[in-house]
């Protein structure tokens, strides 16, 4: 029994890391412009819209986090072997596959930005310094909890993995994750926040991404900040979710059944969640309706 | 745009020379894996291993994927790569699997399958949210005019200029499977290189069967994420860009991604088996 309550404790731990792992993920990923929508980005000044953005996706999120958490939790890994306190370990080791992440932001950005100099993009380099730094910070969050969560799965709820494998396998799950739920929100709804709401992007649109804030022109930070209200979070409770009904159903059902009882939680929640996600479309066809007649007078006009 | 743009014919037929190139490949690498190894579980290994490495290649081609289009609402999937999000929904199941390792091999793969599984549909669900009350908009698949599964009509809740966008619960069926599946391949490797590094690896090495374990573990497992990749994106080449689910007409191609899948898997598996084997 007290094993059990000491594994739930450890999921709910793990599950509450893998949340804010998310969510600094996809906000850094956005500050960094590294998911899909980074496509407009890098399309926008062939398009003729110069603009600020950061720039950095030479990668996709899931291999570049699999890299980054597998460094991590490498280097952590091999402090712990060196009888250094895993505390003290994981932050090493995230910290310094923090700077191979800063290094490739660097150059990414550098690269892809000279890439179009023949559209007459500038590199601007405060906008690396500021930004840079910034990806850097939210990187740490999201290496740090990840590579903790790793060592919490390892050494505490026993699962055979090493621990740079298990930052592999969850790294690139944590990418995918934040990249699936975070991408849409940053792609559709900032970018071409001049849009209208409730509706697609017109392909014809594309490349004109929003250039100007408030006041100036509007860079990568306000992108962050912007992520920060629904992507980010988003992206938290998916990956955090993941972990957590994962773990829960092994810790507490593992055992039932000579396993078939986790295999039989795992299809109910598999059920319930398709449930929720047909309850979501249903709601969205009767609350917003069809686009049928706007389409009309448009096509009219 | 280039996504949208170049979009290449639906259904690409099985060119027979290859896939009798590709199977003759396929009949070298088993045969030669038996007389280099000489084990009846060397072989069954490498079987297990194209078997889980057909299962992944498979199992992609039903995952929802709409790339960079899908991440401005113009294009119906998730918003992004095809072998990335496979390898993520298929290595979460791996996780699984690798757990229940020790309660045999038809419980680990099914867990395995399950763990994508569920990874899939909690990340199906999230895109959708996102699209629904982050972005007000509904689904709507571009490939078909009514939902396989709820019989809902499509095109009226198409907006203007996009081929659709969400995900559609024939998308969200296929996503889920495609993880179920992936896992379960992913697995499925896994635990077959497992078996034969813990039966190899104590008389290779003058060693404990317990001291190697560590070795034998992390050894599968990395074997198993690299085969797993490799499916992943012989599949997404297959693929071409974006698919939509199991009722996009790209769907239709993979007979030709289960031969290659078997041929790479063959090849990569016996690379894995030759190391302790021989």
């Amino acid at each position: 029994m007290e094993s059990i309550v000491f594994g739930i404790g450890i999921t709910a731990l793990a599950g509450a890391l893998a949340t804010v792992a998310g969510a600094a993920e996809n906000t850094e990923s956005d500050i960094g412009s590294q998911g899909d929508p980074n496509s407009q980005v890098q399309l926008a000044p062939q398009m003729g819209y110069l603009h600020r953005i950061f720039n950095k996706a030479v990668a996709g999120e899931p291999p570049a986090y699999g890299l980054w958490v597998c460094l991590g939790a490498g280097i952590a890994w091999a402090f712990m072997a060196m009888q250094i306190n895993p505390i003290l370990a994981i932050i090493l080791g995230s910290g310094l596959a923090v700077f191979v992440q800063g290094v490739y932001a660097t150059t990414a950005y550098l690269g892809r930005t000279a890439s179009l100099a023949k559209f007459g993009q500038p590199v601007y380099v405060d906008v690396l310094k500021s930004m840079t730094t910034v990806t850097m910070a939210h990187a740490f969050v999201a290496i740090f909890t990840a590579v903790t969560m790793c060592h919490l799965i390892n050494a505490a709820l026993g699962h055979p993995f090493p621990l740079p494998l298990l930052g592999l396998v969850w790294g690139i799950a944590l990418g995918a994750a934040g990249s699936a739920t975070g991408n849409p929100f940053y792609g559709k709804e900032r970018q071409y926040q001049s849009q209208k709401f409730g509706a697609g992007v017109p392909i014809s649109a594309s490349g004109n991404i929003v250039r100007y804030a408030e006041a100036g022109e509007r860079n990568s930070l306000d992108n962050g900040w912007f992520s920060a209200k629904l992507g980010g979070p988003a992206s938290g409770i998916c990956f955090g979710m993941i972990v957590f009904l994962e773990l829960w159903r092994t810790v507490l059902f593992e055992h039932v059944g000579a396993g078939w009882g986790a295999i039989i939680v795992g299809i109910i929640i598999i059920l319930i969640f398709a449930v929720i996600d047909r309850y979501i479309e249903v709601w969205a066809r009767k609350n917003y309706g069809p686009y049928g007649p706007a389409k009309e007078e448009e096509a009219t006009a | 745009m280039s996504a949208l743009g170049a979009k290449p014919a639906a259904a690409g037929g099985m060119d027979p020379m290859a896939s009798a190139i590709g199977v003759v490949i396929l009949l070298v690498v088993i045969a030669a894996t038996y007389m280099l190894a000489g084990t009846g579980m060397a072989l069954m290994a490498l079987i297990g291993v194209i078997v889980g490495g057909v299962l992944v290649g498979f199992g992609v081609h039903f995952v929802p994927v709409g790339g960079a289009p899908a991440a401005m609402g113009q294009a119906p999937g998730i918003a992004t790569g095809v072998a990335m999000l496979a390898a993520g929904a298929g290595l979460a199941g791996l996780f699984g699997g690798a757990w229940a390792a020790g309660q045999g091999l038809v419980i680990a793969v099914i867990t395995g399958g399950i763990g994508g599984g569920l990874m899939m549909a909690i990340t199906c669900m999230f895109v959708n949210f996102i699209y629904v009350f982050g972005m007000g908009i509904p689904s709507a698949s571009g490939k078909v005019a009514k939902d396989p599964i709820t019989g809902d009509t499509q095109a009226e809740f198409k907006s203007q200029g996009t081929e659709g966008h969400g995900l559609p619960f024939i998308s969200y069926v296929g996503g889920v499977i495609g993880g179920t599946l992936g896992g379960a391949g992913g697995t499925l490797i896994y635990i077959m290189l497992l078996d034969i590094y813990q039966a190899e690896l104590p008389a290779m090495m003058d060693a404990l069967p317990a001291q190697i374990l560590p070795i034998a573990v992390s050894l599968a497992g990395i074997f198993a994420i690299g085969m797993f990749l490799v499916n992943a994106v012989l599949a997404a080449y297959n693929i071409t860009g974006t698919i939509e689910g199991p009722h996009d007409p790209k769907f239709k191609r993979f007979p030709r991604a289960i031969v290659a899948s078997a041929v790479a898997s063959a090849v990569c598996g016996m690379v894995a088996i030759m190391i302790v084997a021989i």
